[in-house]
């Protein structure tokens, strides 16, 4: 800005144009009675008051409301004193010139009030069309800009072109702390961060700072406000500040529109990217998982062909071809285990919830996990009026298997392993619980975490991921998942699905065969 | 079985895999040939009149689907697949294309021999009339009366439970996509309402299984769909 190093010259300025206005308009009236006064004994004076008319008019044109007003009445002053006789002297002869004066003085006050009037209005429509045809202009380059950069100089540049003033933007960053842009970093000291807070979080006002007279005006956009516009005219005039106010919202509402157009083109770039890294991921997994499944299929079925196969092996063989074949077997479950995990971590895992009985997926997990359960017995006990539950019984199906293997594993054998689920407000918990030694569970050992394992180097198999897993899939379906020991020893995970709103199943009750009669 | 051996084609890419499942049908008195790819296993089928096919959906040369698809135009061979444990949607794609059973990798011979003797007792089978009674655990079905007894008490089923347990029934020992009993049962504009299924399941298991939370002969393929085992 030029004008901050001589604040105080423009009302100086004003007041000196002012006053050479009033003296013009003086001169004025003075030059007509001039004029006027030797072509009185010509003309009637009824024409000459029409010449001091015209002057009124012409100064209304040409200087505004102030002098016209003073033209009024000084012209009536001199035409009397000049022209009515007796002349050089404010006495009239004929009442009937005060009429004249009373007309004249109305006459002129009125034509000088409404051409003035017109002028100031010709004035503003001027400054109006400028200022829409400034914000058209950004408006058009905001459309084109490409980065962030650019719409804060097209924003300033505008600010400073219409209405000679200098702005700032200041925008949040990624954590959300405003941070003030553009600002080339030397001038940002005018702007105060708790008042641009203040208009961030208000989204809807507009502070006038009184004291340093900073204008802040919030980017509301469509969806939230994006940042905030500063405007300061480097004066303590907050009148200025008013007086384009609804200018400087129309650019910030623009420079809101740009922001956010900039910000959805960036979210499309970075979906599109991520979308592409996902699909890899997953093609990787997939690839992965095949190439890892094929020699392992071919291992366990191998080994299960040798130990079954005629003529018979050996005792002490088949048994070498049967620990073959589970160790495989093992091998297998921990490979699946792994590529879950990573599936489940990658988000590559698409949820496929249905509505459907807990009881059935409990059955099946039972039935999965056969082998591992001889010397277990598990007991299921559901409330008979459980509800239907939204979930991906693949999924919760896994949970169960990893649940119950964990409880048959560590459970004093020819225990049972108890299986009970009630509804919890708007959730149903789940328990599976067993008779055995229990979790050995200390406070900084998270055992849902990854590769965390009760007791290292324990002779059990695994390498605790199975209760990672577990967390992973109920956490998916908006649940939790918690351990601790049971007052008379064993150990007890509870989970929790949510309850939703499970879908009516009208019940026919025609019987399969019409009745006898 | 039959005296003539059954022929089993096994259409699959990798030979370990083949070796094994071979040596294992043919100790079980099947006569086995090997494919390596979809095209060579699609012009032994034809030439080979086999009445089992074992199907890889993992070929190098072609999608599994399409060949089932292929094979469904002109045969009706039994069809197991062999498909990765968690590739739920490949299954259901498989068997709604006509595929008759599944085996998730990796199995044991157990399972394949077992999986395989049903598909051939059904074959056998197909040619007979059907038997008025079936018999499984201590339920008994009329199908001619429409009567259902366990432990020699009568069964009072719904029309669509009696219904359901038909279509289980003739297909004893296939795995039914849920969409495929959806559209048995309730008809083609139930599909999406699989709920319905699995509620009327529980029924069944409820009025006819020992213990319902772990039957043993209404059988649950996770994500999948049913499975009748008499």
């Amino acid at each position: 800005m030029t004008t901050s190093a001589n604040d105080g010259a423009p009302a100086v300025a004003v007041g000196r144009r002012e006053l050479g206005s009033y003296l013009l308009a003086l001169s004025a009236c003075a030059l007509t009675t001039l004029i006027a006064a030797p072509l009185s004994s010509y003309f009637d004076l009824a024409n000459i008051v029409m010449v001091f008319l015209l002057v009124v008019v012409l100064v209304a044109v040409r200087l505004g409301r102030g002098p016209a007003v003073t033209a009024a009445f000084v012209s009536v002053a001199l035409f009397d004193f000049f022209l009515v006789p007796p002349r050089l002297s404010f006495a009239v002869n004929d009442a009937q010139y005060l009429l004249t004066f009373a007309i004249m003085l109305t006459v002129a006050l009125i034509t000088g009030q409404l051409t003035a009037g017109l002028k100031v209005q010709a004035q503003l429509a001027s400054v109006r069309e400028q200022r829409a045809g400034a914000l058209y202009e950004m408006s058009r380059e905001l459309a084109g800009a490409l980065s962030l950069d650019q719409v804060i100089a097209i924003c300033q540049r505008c600010v400073a072109a219409v209405i000679q003033a200098e702005s700032c933007l200041v925008l949040p960053d990624d954590a959300g702390q405003l941070q003030v842009v553009g600002s080339g970093g030397q001038t940002a000291h005018w702007i105060k961060p708790d008042m641009a807070r203040m208009a961030f979080d208000g989204g809807a006002c507009t502070d006038l700072d009184a004291a340093s007279a900073v204008g802040y005006f919030a980017l509301r956009a469509p969806t939230r406000v994006r940042g905030v516009l500063a405007v300061t005219f480097h004066s303590d005039s907050t009148a200025r500040l008013l007086e384009h106010h609804s200018l400087l919202e129309a650019v910030a509402s623009l420079a809101a529109i740009a922001i956010e157009r900039l910000h959805y083109v960036d979210v499309a770039n970075k979906t599109e990217l991520q979308m592409v890294a996902e699909r890899l991921r997953s093609s990787v997994l997939s690839a992965v998982s095949h190439d890892l499944r094929t020699p392992l299929t071919a291992l366990v079925g191998l080994a299960d062909a040798l130990a079954a196969g005629r003529p018979a092996l050996a005792d002490h063989q088949r048994e070498s071809a049967e620990a073959i074949r589970d160790q495989a077997v093992r091998l297998s479950g921990l490979v699946g285990n792994l590529l879950d995990m990573a599936r489940l971590n990658a988000g590559a895992v698409k949820l496929r919830k249905e509505w459907q009985p807990l009881e059935e997926v409990i059955g099946s997990s039972i039935k999965l996990l056969e082998r591992n359960l001889a010397a277990h017995p598990v007991s299921v006990a559901l409330p008979a009026d459980l509800p239907l539950l939204e979930f991906d019984a693949v999924l919760i199906e896994r949970v169960f298997c990893n649940l119950i293997e964990n409880a048959a594993k560590y459970a004093t054998p020819h225990t049972p392993i108890e299986i009970s689920a009630r509804v919890q407000d708007a959730f149903v918990q789940i328990t599976v619980s067993d008779s055995g030694r229990g979790i050995p569970l200390k406070p900084d050992i998270d055992i849902f975490q990854m590769f965390v394992r009760g007791t290292r180097e324990s002779a059990e198999p695994g390498i605790g991921l199975g209760l990672a897993i577990c967390r992973a899939i109920v956490e998916a379906h908006l649940g939790t998942i918690t351990a601790h020991n049971r007052e008379q020893g064993g150990a007890c995970f509870m989970f929790t699905l949510p309850r939703g709103n499970p879908p009516v199943v009208e019940l026919d009750d025609t019987p399969a065969i019409a009745r006898d009669g | 079985m039959a005296e003539i051996a059954p022929r089993v084609i096994v259409i699959e890419d990798e030979v370990q895999i083949r070796r094994f499942v071979r040596q294992a049908l043919e100790e079980e008195g099947c006569r086995v040939f090997e494919a390596g790819t979809a095209a060579q296993g699609l012009i032994d089928a034809g030439t080979r009149k086999p009445d089992l096919v074992i199907l890889d959906l993992g070929l190098p040369d072609r999608d599994g689907i399409d060949v089932i698809r292929d094979l469904r135009t002109w045969s009706d061979v039994a069809i197991i697949i062999l498909s990765a444990r968690s590739h739920e949607d490949d299954k259901i794609r498989a068997l709604d294309a006509g595929a008759d059973d599944y085996l998730a990798k990796p199995f044991g011979v157990g399972e394949l021999l077992a999986r395989t003797r049903a598909m051939l007792r059904r074959k056998s089978r197909a040619g007979d009339e059907v038997a008025p009674t079936v018999h499984f655990g201590d339920v008994a079905v009329d199908l001619s009366r429409r009567t259902v007894h366990r432990h020699d008490e009568p069964v009072h089923l719904t029309a669509l439970e009696y219904r359901l347990l038909g279509v289980l029934l003739a297909n004893s020992g296939r795995v039914l996509t849920h969409r495929h009993l959806l559209k048995e049962v309730w008809g083609p504009s139930f599909i999406e309402s699989s709920h319905y299924l699995r509620v009327y399941v529980g029924h069944l298991r409820q009025k006819l299984e020992g213990d319902p939370a772990q039957p043993r002969h209404i059988l649950t393929e996770t994500g999948v769909g049913y499975r009748f085992q008499p």
